[in-house]
């Protein structure tokens, strides 16, 4: 079977990605909208924010699944012909970098640990490509800035690279305004 | 003059190492060329942290900003290729000095496009042509 498309979009914060991928999965052929989230909750505001989020997409029809680390075990939950919206790229690098942490020996302090994680996710998006429709990944515009966390930062810049040049369309959003760059 | 413009780990240099290829480059990273220039092709690459380390030196802006005015002239006649970092879309830094810092790149930058013949900006390895150029 030949890949689905790929679909790279990222922007600003409140820049209405997340809402312009939900169309592109909703007017997609897919056959169902599974939307595929790394986010974590970790105070009250978030769990009500995210549970909030996903009441609003099971009303419209969507499958939610939860996987803020290791994202190939959602690969059994996804179905050929699925078109995903995985959200987002940025939340899973901080996921995965600092896992670990609390037990003081985050992935970002082993030599390594972060090569393999991003073999394994890029195996994970070529196979998700392979069996869904449509496979939207959203990210967050974090590299205009002064270095903060060089290694996040710099982990970033390459996922994002590597995802643009796999991608059939990638887009920059602008308050709303998808502009297309490839 | 050409511009390769973008965030950080965006790939500008990259980019400018595959449009030169094959060809003799003089690259200075967080530095000026100041003797003649052996290469047709010069790359300055990093001044953002060549300007950082003269604002804390108490260099003022006039200061830097003339000598790149006398780099400009000096090297005219040269294919000159400068990579800058995008760095001022972010929250107000505490740190007075990157305060600074972001003002005064933000007048340098605006500087070289005005000067440049030729601006790409780079999102992601993916290159948009912002002025001049054959839009490669």
């Amino acid at each position: 079977m030949a890949n689905g498309q790929l679909i790279f979009v990222s922007g600003g914060v409140r820049s209405g990605k997340s809402a312009w991928a939900e169309r592109r999965i909703r007017e997609s052929a897919g056959s169902r909208k599974v939307y595929l989230a790394s986010g974590q909750a970790h105070d009250t505001e978030m769990v009500k924010r995210i549970n909030r989020h996903q009441e609003d997409r099971d009303g419209q029809g969507w499958v939610t699944i939860e996987q803020p680390l290791h994202l190939e075990k959602a690969l059994p939950y996804i179905e050929r012909g699925d078109a995903v919206l995985w959200d987002c790229a940025t939340t899973w690098l901080a996921n995965e970098l600092y896992e670990g942490w609390e037990k003081g020996a985050p992935c970002a302090d082993q030599p390594g640990c972060m090569e393999t994680k991003w073999a394994a996710l890029q195996n994970t998006i070529q196979n998700l490509q392979s069996r869904t429709k449509l496979l939207v990944i959203v990210s967050n515009e974090v590299l205009d800035d002064f270095i903060r966390d060089e290694m996040y930062q710099r982990w970033l810049g390459r996922i994002h690279c590597w995802i643009a040049s796999q991608a059939g369309e990638a887009y920059e959003m602008e308050n709303g305004m998808a502009q297309k760059r490839k | 003059m050409h511009i390769v413009f973008g965030g950080a780990f965006n790939g500008k240099r990259e980019y400018v190492k595959k449009r030169l290829a094959g060809q003799e480059v003089d690259w200075f990273e967080s530095k000026l060329p100041k003797s003649p220039a052996v290469s047709a092709a010069i790359v300055v690459a990093g001044i953002e942290h060549r300007i950082k380390s003269q604002l804390a030196s108490g260099i003022s802006e006039f200061h830097i900003r003339e000598e790149l005015q006398e780099m400009l002239a000096k090297y005219k006649d040269n294919k000159l290729i400068w990579v800058l970092t995008d760095m001022n879309r972010g929250i107000v830094p505490i740190d007075p000095l990157e305060r600074e810092l972001r003002d005064v790149l933000g007048r340098i930058y605006q500087f070289l496009f005005s000067e440049a013949t030729e601006i790409t900006r780079i999102w992601y390895g993916i290159p948009q042509n912002l002025k001049g150029g054959d839009g490669r």
